[in-house]
């Protein structure tokens, strides 16, 4: 329909403003977070080379639902990825739902109200290794690095919240959008997949300015690539030609996602001191200790021994800014989570962390072993998530989310 | 009687039928629809022809939102403001300037086809119709509480180019789920005797202390009154005495009205002595044999035939795939799977209304069909796996397949609620 295309293209505007406005955080706070809440209810495109939602700055909610695929050919499982291609691209949008007139009920469940609002909202889509078994013919088709997310010696997995077919990551300004997103698209999709696990997310406002705090109070992100340099997220997150790849896999990215408790009891009986060392950054200011500021770059070189920032704080473990390991670093793109309560009557809350990147084995599964036993450990369990491949971009109104990959 | 869906037996029999539905639930007298039809002719005023030329071009949006137009509603004005007629996407913003209530459909002028309705539109009040209109011949149609149908001017619309129409279909009305009703009620007079004949074989073994074979002859007693889901609500009380579970109940599994088919059950299936049971089995068959003999003067209404073409799966889904109402059988999937034989029984006596109206229906089938071959994977020689041993993969397939096919069934809900036509 026209209306759909029209606000299609308003919102390709309005997102390319949002990118821009929310890359200027990192050189000033105040002005930048305003404008990116003043664009980030408009529309961000679905279409493109790259799925939106990995480079897209984190919109504040967002639900992480993997589905165990139920089609029973190959024949539906296209049906399935076109009718998520189909509903995504509606919900992303935004506009007016079909009327059904008496043939039906209504179309849509009227979360948002009469029209729909695109409300910022992204849907990506990935692939977890067991959709390449036999089912649909698919094996010679995975991605090279593409397996079972293997359980870290720092794990307790429960396998009810590991794993799955396909992974749904909804993004949007507001939590009902995302909501209502989820909603439409498992509305239309009973009959292809099943929900397996499903974990909702938000991101904290700037307290008081920069990057949002996770459950700890610890700012949480600072240190991400630059989603605005192209050819830095074509070295640490986009799957190229030439890589070694399924050529369907051009465009696309390895997401990781895993469900992190953090035992924010236990956390919060603990010095501040011993706190800010585990990290190695300040909790108030989220600097590095040995800076001033968020943004500055903590000089390991000058601190040998680890007498500032110590070797097995979190942040110089996972990113100790040598030349050797720039091409390790990860795009995060992690979300809070708050689930109730445990079975102690413990507040059940954690860390939806998600990221994106090239090489898995290079870049997550690398950092990942090098933190193996840091301090912070004690306070927090990785329960569950898994390894899925964001699908490469829709082109346009044609293409479907993995056409190559069944072509 | 073969238990799944009977196309055949499902067509309108010639005979009166056994039960015809009462007056009171029929929203004016059927009489009238000669009378109306006239009136509806009478007033119906010439095509009046308005093409795509208005200044705003065919663009259903150009600021924002559909295109609104106000359309009143009214003895004298039924439509009256729809001046400018245009396809695509838009809102008719109905006013009822009479002093009643009224329905409003906007309808094909020339099959009578419905495309939007507003019911229970309040004199004085506005309220919005969203339609998509392609290129063809539009009346808005009035009905007054209490007064006939009034048909507006009928309305073209050109300039659509590609623009397709949203879905319309005739409705369906009192009368022509009368058929469907009656037919029914009769397969269910006869099912209430197979219940009364499987329940009495349950007593009897309860009665002779023999409870394995009162185990055998429960799920076969429970199936028949599985497969009855769209005469529930007219089974009134009788049917939380028959299948009530312990919801709502102060002592749960002891409440003293715990009673029928899960009651029986939980005793069968935890050890409890054929002493104990003798009570409650006998009170569960006797209250199948009341709601035998009582059934021929029953009425059911027919609004509910539709509906319940839906909601049985869905109290399958809440209820069965969930494992709430296992008392101890294992047996939920054996439910699940009569659940679906009484839908099927249901849409073929549905099944000549929805021909000529419900495009879904090939799917609706082909989902039926393979929720079947699903179900019937977790029964080996004539045993039901427990919902509790299926593989997650397996349970997943079951949520699935029941899934789609209650979003499909939904559509034939909505298609067959009554309304009027004159």
């Amino acid at each position: 329909m026209s209306r759909v295309n029209e606000v299609g293209r308003r919102g390709f505007l309005a997102s390319a403003a949002a990118v821009a406005g929310a890359g200027l955080v990192a050189a000033d706070h105040g002005a930048a977070s305003a404008a990116a809440q003043a664009h980030e209810s408009a529309s961000v495109s679905f279409h493109g080379r790259h799925q939106a939602g990995i480079t897209t700055p984190a919109q504040r909610a967002s639900a992480f639902v993997s589905f165990d695929v139920t089609a029973e050919n190959r024949r539906e499982l296209a049906d399935l990825l076109r009718t998520i291609t189909d509903r995504a691209r509606f919900l992303t949008a935004g506009g007016s739902p079909d009327p059904l007139g008496i043939t039906a009920p209504p179309s849509d469940s009227g979360t948002l109200g009469p029209d729909v609002p695109a409300d910022g909202l992204t849907v990506t889509v990935g692939a977890g290794a067991s959709l390449f078994d036999d089912r649909y013919g698919l094996a010679s088709r995975t991605p090279r690095q593409l397996t079972t997310m293997p359980s870290f010696p720092d794990d307790d997995l429960d396998a009810a919240w590991c794993h799955g077919d396909l992974s749904v990551q909804f993004c949007a300004a507001s939590p009902d959008a995302v909501l209502h997103a989820l909603r439409d698209v498992a509305r239309h999709t009973r009959g292809g997949m099943q929900v397996r696990w499903r974990m909702d997310g938000f991101v904290s406002p700037p307290r008081p300015s920069g990057t949002p705090r996770n459950h700890m109070g610890f700012k949480d992100g600072t240190a991400n690539p630059d989603v605005r340099d192209a050819r830095e997220m074509d070295r640490l997150v986009w799957v190229g030609e030439g890589s070694g790849e399924p050529d369907w896999a051009t465009g696309g990215s390895y997401q990781v996602v895993r469900l992190i408790r953090m035992l924010v009891e236990f956390w919060d009986r603990v010095s501040i001191t011993e706190q800010e060392r585990m990290f190695g950054r300040a909790r108030d200011t989220g600097a590095p200790l040995d800076g001033r500021h968020e943004t500055d770059a903590p000089r390991y070189a000058q601190d040998p021994q680890g007498d500032v920032i110590p070797l097995d704080s979190h942040i110089r473990m996972a990113n100790p800014r040598t030349p050797d390991t720039a091409d390790q670093r990860i795009l995060r793109r992690a979300y809070n989570y708050d689930r109730g309560m445990d079975s102690n009557g413990n507040l059940d809350m954690g860390l939806l962390f998600c990221c994106y990147q090239q090489d898995l084995a290079r870049q997550f599964e690398t950092v990942q072993k090098r933190l193996a036993g840091e301090p912070l450990v004690d306070y927090i369990t990785p329960f569950g998530g898994g390894y899925f491949f964001a699908l490469p971009g829709v082109r346009d109104d044609t293409d479907w989310l993995g056409r190559v990959l069944l072509a | 009687m073969p238990e799944t869906a009977l196309d055949t037996e499902a067509e309108p029999e010639p005979e009166s039928g056994p039960v015809p539905p009462g007056p009171a639930a029929l929203r004016r007298p059927m009489l009238l629809a000669g009378g109306a039809l006239l009136a509806a002719g009478a007033v119906t005023v010439g095509v009046l022809t308005v093409g795509g030329s208005g200044g705003s071009g065919h663009s259903a949006d150009a600021a924002g939102g559909p295109r609104h137009t106000t359309v009143e509603v009214g003895p004298s004005g039924c439509g009256r403001g729809w001046r400018h007629a245009e396809p695509g996407r838009q809102v008719f913003d109905l006013r009822n300037t009479s002093s009643t209530a009224a329905e409003v459909y906007l309808t094909d002028a020339k099959t009578g086809a419905v495309y939007g309705e507003v019911e229970g539109l309040a004199p004085g009040t506005v309220r919005a119709m969203r339609v998509t209109l392609g290129n063809g011949s539009y009346a808005f149609k009035c009905l007054p509480d209490d007064a006939d149908a009034v048909t507006g001017p009928t309305v073209r619309v050109t300039g659509g180019g590609s623009v397709k129409s949203g879905p319309a279909a005739v409705p369906v009305t009192q009368q022509d789920l009368i058929p469907p009703t009656l037919a029914y009620q009769k397969w269910i007079q006869a099912r209430t005797v197979e219940l009364v004949q499987k329940t009495d074989a349950l007593r009897d073994a309860v009665d002779r202390g023999d409870l394995a074979a009162a185990r055998a002859a429960w799920l076969p007693a429970h199936l028949v009154y599985e497969r009855m889901g769209a005469a529930y609500g007219t089974f009134g009380d009788a049917d939380a005495v028959i299948n009530g579970t312990t919801a709502g109940l102060q002592d749960g599994v002891r409440d003293k009205d715990f009673t029928g088919f899960h009651r029986v059950e939980y005793g069968l299936w935890h050890g409890e002595s054929a002493s104990s049971l003798r009570g409650p089995a006998d009170r569960l068959a006797r209250a199948v044999r009341a709601l035998r003999d009582s059934w021929p003067d029953q009425r059911m209404d027919p609004a509910d035939v539709g509906l319940r073409a839906h909601e049985i799966l869905e109290n399958t889904l809440q209820f069965e795939l969930t494992g709430r109402t296992d008392y101890g059988s294992g047996t939920n999937l054996a439910t699940a799977r009569a659940n679906l034989d009484g839908t099927r029984v249901l849409l073929g006596y549905l099944r000549p209304l929805l021909r000529t109206r419900a495009t879904g229906l090939p799917g609706i089938d082909s989902w039926l069909d393979r929720t079947q071959r699903t179900l019937d994977s977790f029964q080996h020689d004539g045993h039901w796996t427990p919902l509790a041993e299926l593989t997650r993969a397996q349970r997943e397939k079951a949520d699935s397949d029941l899934g789609e096919l209650v979003e499909r069934l939904a559509d034939v809900a909505a298609l067959t609620d009554v309304r009027r036509t004159a």
